[in-house]
């Protein structure tokens, strides 16, 4: 356990001290910022339908909230193992008495807890907010709740693309790329006319869970899917990296 | 499979052999080291030397074959091994963002060294390796010789038994090298060292015994001294004789099939100096051709021989004039390179200091 947790702690040590993760911090805040004033100024406008609230509009499967966590989550997961393959590092880390499953459960927690931090600054505008006017936290809460565990999903896939390339750039952008189509996966519902299909593309499109979310509802079964497809990208980056023919 | 817990070598390689698809890396490799000892793994570039080290430390798996670190299998019970052995290996990639300190105790928290030991095993390596001027500088602006001593001091933060170093003085430079070769000597005294190279004077000044590799194979185990005395001392020749036909051969009585071989592996083992005759199997030989009509092989036929001798008596000329006493045809005469010194003609055998 004091090998897990040392190994995490350097992941983060390595946002810590890389200007990257400086850059992708700002420019995210930056986003955020903006978009959160443009989701309040759209919410003043007598026009806008009462019942819609703020966390809705900021966690719900916008296309701003796709884009922030489309671009944010490459960035954060392209080096973890592509950079100690480059470098040679990797060598040092897999010939010291750690599990594999040891190594990959810290990338990832490294790369996801950096991941809740990001967002978790956000809160900053929800207090700002508060400080002119009464809403309900709660759905707030569930809303980050839902971003964090969608994080996880996306940071374990993020950490398997680069446990397959030396390149960071071919790992950020596989990343991106295999983002990109199960955002798309909700799309494939205008396709299908039959009620039980667009059930089930209900269910295992990733996005459209971030609308109950949103709304404060606190479903575990989404928690368990995301679950789910987090410990299967972490488990086959265990294979990856445990495999003969990718240690060389 | 119980190991006698005295007599167990501290690392047992057992025909280790490792593939990539058509390429053998590593072919039926098999050597031992004692606890104790400092043996030296030598061999030119691209010998197999890494891909051996690799799968001793776990890092790559073999085809086939055992490896075995204090009687435990390294791909069975890789944590344990891995707990047993310091590893340098060939190229030193350390975090450049870290200090030399920060990055120890970082390496000494997941080797397992307990919280409270953790700087003092910290500061004996950086003693040891002579670091610890640069404990709070940064590894990237290190110069090559610090990081390859950080590295070192690395592999010594949880104590193993079994230190497995490779190309330790690769890329140093002469004083480097020498203060180097000093420490692996005072780390010889308390651990176990199995060290590659592809310098021949590095395992003379620091071995106990050396096990030589080429293309995959492992070619010699021995002291550096007699490796040495075995490639200096003898000489091998290859030859191929023909005894002449039946009459001859009837007069000596020795016209038996298969008889003529003998005659001629026993004449060339009472030269002077001989030490060893081979004879070489029939399907080596050049088929007879048209010109012969095939007479060599309807004579009792040619037979080839491999003869090794030390290196006081020019052997040829004595088989020459054993040929021509006989009245043999001689057919081929020729100076063979014993595989071992074919190997070490690609060893660095001189350094430039």
């Amino acid at each position: 356990m004091s090998s897990l947790a040392a190994l995490t702690a350097r992941e983060l040590k390595a946002f810590w001290y890389s200007p990257v993760a400086y850059v992708v911090g700002a420019l995210f805040l930056v986003l955020q910022g903006f978009v959160f004033w443009l989701l309040v100024a759209a919410l003043n406008d007598p026009g806008t339908d009462p019942s819609f609230t703020i966390a809705q509009a900021f966690f719900g499967p916008t296309f701003f909230n796709s884009i922030a966590v489309l671009i944010t989550v490459p960035f954060l997961t392209m080096r973890t193992f592509s950079e100690e393959k480059r470098t040679g590092t990797i060598e040092f880390l897999l010939t010291a008495p750690v599990r594999d499953s040891q190594v990959v459960l810290a990338k990832f927690l490294g790369a996801w807890l950096a991941y809740i931090a990001l967002w978790s600054s956000t809160i900053v505008f929800f207090l700002f907010l508060r400080a002119f006017t009464p809403f309900d936290w709660a759905p707030v809460l569930t809303g980050y709740l839902g971003t964090w565990w969608l994080g996880g999903v996306l940071i374990a896939i993020g950490v398997l693309a680069s446990s397959l390339t030396r390149n960071q750039v071919i790992a950020a952008f596989l990343c991106f790329v295999v983002i990109l189509l199960l955002f798309s996966v909700g799309i494939l519902d205008f396709f299908f006319r039959d009620p039980e299909t667009s059930k089930l593309i209900g269910y295992l499109s990733l996005l459209d869970h971030l609308v109950d979310f949103s709304k404060g509802i606190l479903d575990t079964r989404p928690l368990c899917y995301y679950a789910s497809l987090t410990v299967l990208a972490l488990f086959l980056t265990g294979r990856v990296i445990g495999h003969p023919r990718w240690r060389s | 499979m119980d190991p006698i817990p005295f007599s167990q070598p501290a690392i047992d390689v057992a025909s280790l052999t490792k593939r990539y698809d058509a390429v053998t890396a590593l072919a039926d490799v098999s050597f031992q080291v004692q606890a104790g000892e400092i043996v030296g793994f030598l061999g030119p570039n691209g010998a197999g030397k890494t891909t051996t080290l690799r799968i001793l430390t776990g890092m790559l798996a073999p085809t086939a074959g055992t490896v075995r670190i204090d009687g435990l299998d390294v791909t069975e019970r890789p944590l344990e091994v891995r707990r047993r052995i310091g590893y340098l290996p060939e190229h030193v990639a350390l975090y450049p963002e870290l200090r030399v300190q920060e990055y120890l105790y970082y390496r000494a928290s997941i080797k397992g060294v307990p919280g409270r030991a953790r700087r003092e095993h910290a500061r004996d390596a950086m003693e040891r390796c002579a670091v610890t001027d640069v404990a709070r500088q940064l590894i990237g602006r290190l110069s090559k010789g610090y990081r390859q001593r950080v590295a070192l001091a690395d592999c010594l933060l949880a104590r193993p038994p079994i230190l497995i170093l490779d190309e330790p003085t690769v890329g140093l430079d002469p004083h480097q090298i020498r203060q180097t070769r000093e420490l692996i000597k005072a780390l010889g005294r308390s651990a176990t060292i199995l060290l590659s190279t592809h310098i021949l004077p590095e395992v003379e000044m620091l071995c106990h015994r050396v096990a030589i590799i080429d293309k995959g194979r492992i070619v010699a185990v021995d002291t550096p001294a007699q490796l040495g005395q075995r490639l200096r001392g003898t000489q091998i020749v290859r030859v191929e004789l023909r005894l002449p036909a039946a009459p001859t051969a009837n007069a000596m009585g020795v016209a038996q099939a298969g008889g003529d071989d003998t005659v001629i592996e026993s004449a060339l083992r009472e030269l002077p100096g001989v030490a060893r005759v081979t004879a070489q199997r029939r399907e080596d030989l050049p088929a007879p051709s048209q010109a012969d009509g095939g007479q060599a092989r309807q004579a009792g036929g040619a037979a080839a021989f491999e003869v090794e001798a030390d290196q006081q008596h020019d052997i040829r000329e004595a088989i020459f004039r054993l040929a021509v006493e006989r009245r043999w045809a001689l057919r081929e005469l020729s100076q063979q390179r014993a595989s071992l010194e074919e190997v070490f003609i690609h060893l660095t055998t001189r350094e430039d200091t």
